[in-house]
């Protein structure tokens, strides 16, 4: 065949092509596989900084920022909008004026302005479920000895997992893409903010109460599951009275990770059908220390 | 493109002769988009894919980079429009069709790297149907580029067929950005 110019086009993308796909096979990012909420904020506190989830570009040379999504390590995601300064524009608006101690990386230092609450007011283990003031979503926190988790999801594209330490009656807890929840709480209640996909959430979010009538509590629900080999991730905020929202992340692992919708969650069986596979969602629970 | 359209081609003497030099271009177009299609499938899909320095997610990297293609795809349209004398009052400036070309080109190998982070990182997923539309289309994108490619610098087609083939690879363009880049920036936020 001739060789003419649309071919050499053709050729052209083809060699792109080829040479993208094996910049993405070494890429050490595939080495590093990025992990969501599993790590715990201690080990990766102590651990080094994971490799940012690219360092090569098709292009070469240019040195990859770490991007602000690898939220995970604590050093990074703490101080969030400080560290991702070569992308100011992306988290800038997650960034709280009061930019406190990171409570993963110093563990021992008790913020000296929290250390006038009662203790008897702050409960060591607690659940905590509210619809946000706005946005249509829901937050569940739960607070287990000095650890603490908390998601947030509005049944559509917003999801957020974060987790870090609990002190004094403050939690101020990390995810990933800049996720990230500021509370107080008390045996009340726990108000506060959460920060996820770029917008701020208030809330105030009242105790639960574990009254058992045959049906699952309130609380966080988790259930993770492989469909079609991709690895999903379903998480369920149930509200007293049985009202539930619930969004599912596609490719969990990833930084990124596409969210929609979560299938209901049967509150008697504890389990939702997606795409013909049963996912079952196992509580976490700070009150029984369940998913802790 | 190589080829003037609007140089007056010689008429074609038969017309299934000229069609039947559009069967190994299609059937070429075809088995790309058939093996892309079936790369995505197989490939264990790894959620991991290469950044670029300056943005906050691969999946920014690729919606940038969707948009910058689909708005020179928009440039192809034009440039064609005018290379056809199909806009009233406009005639066709001597580098229209260097502006055609390049545009085209330059889209395309802005969506090559797209396509692969794609298909290496996510693979070809059924899970929503905008992503089963996604996954459809961007594999017939790239078989349907191919088959005009391959008939560009062919003599005696019919008329129509080249603007048919670029009316189908910009249609499936702009719905590979619309359940893309459109739905990531409507979700995720515009911006880097």
């Amino acid at each position: 065949m001739k060789l003419t110019m649309p071919l050499v086009t053709l050729l052209t993308g083809l060699a792109l092509g080829v040479g993208v796909l094996i910049a993405s096979m070494l890429s050490p990012a595939n080495a590093a596989s990025a992990n969501g909420y599993g790590a715990t904020a201690a080990a990766s506190a102590s651990g080094a900084v994971k490799p940012a989830p690219a360092s090569s570009t098709p292009g070469g040379g240019a040195s990859a920022a770490a991007p602000a999504t690898s939220a995970t390590t604590p050093a990074t995601s703490t101080t969030t909008p400080a560290t991702s300064t070569t992308a100011p524009a992306i988290t800038s608006t997650t960034a709280p004026a009061s930019s406190t101690t990171a409570p993963a990386t110093a563990p021992g230092t008790a913020p000296a302005a929290t250390a006038s609450v009662p203790k008897a007011d702050i409960p060591p283990k607690a659940d905590y479920v509210a619809r946000t003031d706005s946005g249509g979503g829901a937050v569940a926190i739960s607070v287990h000895g000095g650890k603490a988790v908390a998601y947030m999801c509005n049944g559509h594209a917003v999801a957020a997992w974060l987790k870090g330490t609990a002190k004094a009656g403050k939690l101020e807890l990390t995810g990933k893409n800049g996720a990230r929840l500021d509370v107080s709480y008390r045996t009340g209640k726990a108000t506060g903010s959460l920060m996820a996909d770029g917008h701020k959430y208030s809330f105030s979010a009242p105790l639960v109460h574990r009254g058992s009538s045959g049906h699952r509590p309130p609380g966080l629900y988790e259930a993770t599951a492989t469909v079609h080999g991709v690895k999903i991730k379903a998480g369920w905020v149930v509200l007293p009275g049985g009202s539930q929202v619930g969004s599912v992340e596609y490719f969990a692992d990833s930084n990124v990770a596409p969210t929609a919708q979560a299938p209901v969650l049967n509150l008697t069986t504890g389990t939702a059908q997606y795409d013909g596979v049963t996912l079952v969602a196992s509580l976490i629970s700070g009150l029984t220390g369940s998913g802790f | 493109m190589t080829a003037q359209p609007d140089a007056s081609p010689p008429a074609p003497v038969d017309v299934s002769l000229g069609l039947g030099k559009l069967v190994v271009p299609s059937l070429i177009g075809g088995l790309v988009a058939l093996t892309l299609g079936v790369y995505g499938g197989l490939h264990h899909p790894t959620g991991v894919v290469v950044n670029i320095a300056g943005f906050s997610s691969a999946g920014y990297v690729k919606s940038w980079l969707a948009t910058v293609a689909t708005f020179f795809a928009i440039v192809q349209v034009g440039s064609a429009l005018v290379m056809y004398g199909k806009i009233p009052r406009v005639t066709a400036p001597s580098w229209i069709g260097r502006l055609h070309q390049w545009s085209g080109r330059i889209a395309f190998l802005l969506a090559v790297p797209v396509a692969i982070n794609c298909l290496y990182g996510l693979g070809f997923q059924t899970y929503s149907t905008r992503v089963l539309i996604h996954s459809v289309l961007g594999c017939a994108f790239f078989g349907a580029f191919t088959i005009k490619m391959l008939i560009l610098p062919k003599r005696g087609l019919p008329g129509w067929t080249l603007p048919l083939a670029g009316a189908v690879v910009f249609t499936l363009l702009v719905a590979i950005w619309f359940t893309s880049a459109f739905w990531f920036f409507s979700t995720f936020g515009l911006h880097r």
